[in-house]
């Protein structure tokens, strides 16, 4: 698609790849940061990733364990409460330490087997070799996630507002909920090649953090939020690949650096400032 | 259903939260004719909020049926919520939420406008509705969390009233807000009765309650232990009785 601009055709798959990333994350951001689900998005990063060392150590294919893993946290967290007795924090804080560890687990397992160069690469993230067919998935879920948001974007609204006021006005919330947990383990596990299990967070929680900034709507956040994260992110993969630093690291830095300076010029901020 | 038919029938209903091992609400039977206005007491924790939950089908009913504008609850719960205004207890807005008033309150009609369907002008004149009944034109442009506890509450109360609803169920209405704010809830209540409206209150403010005729509902460890009519003046006392009938029993 970027051919056109850009004659290498690294650079050119590497920023296409982070663009779609970065949309759909940045999409998904504004709901997780807005339903207060960042802890259920942490967690599904990294079910996904242990999702796909798994997948990795026993030959299947990881994009799909990492889904799997991903939409079975998502799944897991209310009977687990349930049935546990305890608090749905306490759950997600159990269900992150499995994963970790699941995935540490075959990492470590497979360094000792002379395989752990695949699995180390689920960690940071790797836009150089990419698959024309992963980039159509990316700019599929990119698609699917702003669909989603279009489709039914007046109960994401109310749910947003207030889950309980939401069911109470007759919105049938649970179907919803779940399908947006589907939608944002299925981004999680596509992004996760690119991006890396440690660092997809960022995606998943800081272009919307930027945008809550500046915005007062949330129209205008599902505008902002993928705007900025679609600039930072192929800034991070072209500054990254010109001067031969790691892609997506970067991009987080960036990505941390913005929301600072966002903090610092915006206007909420001032109005608050002058109000006390 | 037959306009004779009550617009509320419990009987025998067992509710409970969802995990909980024990129900929270036991063998409640009740039953309420359209244009009622009914006053729910009792100590804190008898069940109260449990009540209008179950009634508008938020929460599982285990055993027993409970029928609702002609409707199941434990089948048919969005319908009934569809009909039903709920106006909850304890609430605050962060001052960053990102929603104006006009919003919130068109957010009342999104059960009734269905999956994958944009709201319309209908809901849009049903918004403007709403918002003149509770005066609050001045703020509808402003979001909601910059807008004081009682503001809010208004808010929360014309959203319900966006939806046309046939029972209005408030848990503390009156807990926000100030005196002048009170009198204007009760004017717009008795009118909303008047005009047909079932209106379930749970309140511990009985001073602030519209001058009519009511039923109280006094509530106790999960069960109904009195339910009689009286007149508004009187309610406080019978609230008080029934526990003490219960405590000293």
């Amino acid at each position: 698609m970027l051919n056109y601009f850009i004659q290498n055709n690294i650079v050119s798959n590497a920023v296409e790849a982070m663009l779609f990333a970065s949309i759909a994350c940045a999409v998904l951001s504004v709901i997780i940061t807005q339903v207060q689900i960042s802890s259920i998005g942490f967690t599904m990063a990294h079910a996904a990733f242990a999702g796909a060392t798994a997948g990795i150590f026993f030959s299947i294919n990881p994009t799909l364990c990492a889904i799997i893993a991903g939409v079975s946290v998502a799944f897991l967290l209310g009977p687990l409460s349930d049935k546990a007795r305890i608090s749905p924090d306490t759950a997600l804080g159990l269900l992150f330490g499995f994963c970790m560890a699941v995935a540490i687990f075959f990492i470590a397992y497979m360094q000792t087997l002379g395989r752990g160069f695949s699995a180390t690469g689920l960690l940071f993230g790797n836009v150089i070799s990419l698959y024309r067919e992963e980039i159509y998935l990316l700019a599929f879920i990119c698609i699917v996630a702003i669909v989603f948001i279009v489709v039914i974007y007046k109960e994401m609204t109310a749910i947003i507002f207030h889950k309980k006021i939401a069911e109470s006005v007759g919105i049938r919330v649970r179907p919803v909920y779940y399908v947006m947990l589907f939608i944002i383990a299925l981004t999680v596990a596509l992004c996760l090649p690119i991006i890396g299990g440690l660092l997809l967070y960022v995606w998943l929680v800081t272009p919307a953090a930027i945008a809550l900034q500046f915005c007062t709507r949330l129209s205008s956040m599902f505008i902002v939020a993928p705007a900025v994260a679609a600039v930072v992110s192929i800034s991070g993969a072209v500054i990254g690949l010109e001067y031969a630093l790691p892609v997506a690291p970067l991009t987080a830095v960036l990505f941390s650096l913005v929301f600072i300076v966002a903090v610092i010029i915006s206007p909420k901020r001032r109005i608050a400032t002058q109000k006390s | 259903m037959t306009p004779s038919d009550p617009l509320i029938r419990l009987r025998n209903v067992y509710t409970a939260y969802e995990g909980a091992d024990r129900p929270t609400l036991t063998d409640i039977s009740l039953s309420i004719q359209k244009g009622e206005f009914v006053v729910i007491g009792g100590p804190n924790g008898a069940g109260k909020t449990t009540l209008l939950e179950t009634i508008n089908g938020m929460l599982a009913i285990t055993h027993g049926t409970a029928v609702v504008c002609g409707h199941d609850v434990r089948g048919d719960g969005v319908h009934v919520r569809c009909r039903v205004g709920y106006l909850l207890q304890n609430f605050a807005f962060d001052p960053l939420t990102p929603f104006t008033v006009e919003e919130v309150i068109l957010m009342g009609r999104y059960g009734t406008i269905g999956l994958f369907r944009k709201p319309g002008e209908e809901d849009y004149m049903a918004v403007e509705r709403a918002i003149r009944l509770l005066g609050i034109e001045e703020i509808k442009s402003r979001p909601i969390g910059q807008l004081s506890g009682g503001q809010q509450q208004k808010v929360l109360l014309a959203q319900n009233l966006a939806r046309n609803p046939e029972i209005l169920l408030l848990d503390e209405p009156f807990s926000n807000l100030d005196m002048f704010a009170r009198d204007d809830i009760n004017k717009l209540l008795t009118r909303l009765v008047d005009d047909g409206i079932t209106v379930l209150i749970v309140s511990h403010a009985f001073d602030a309650l519209p001058e009519r005729p009511v039923r109280v509902v006094v509530m106790q460890d999960g069960k109904i232990i009195l339910n009689r009519g009286s007149s508004p003046g009187e309610v406080e006392l019978v609230v008080r009785g029934a526990g003490r009938g219960v405590s000293h029993a």
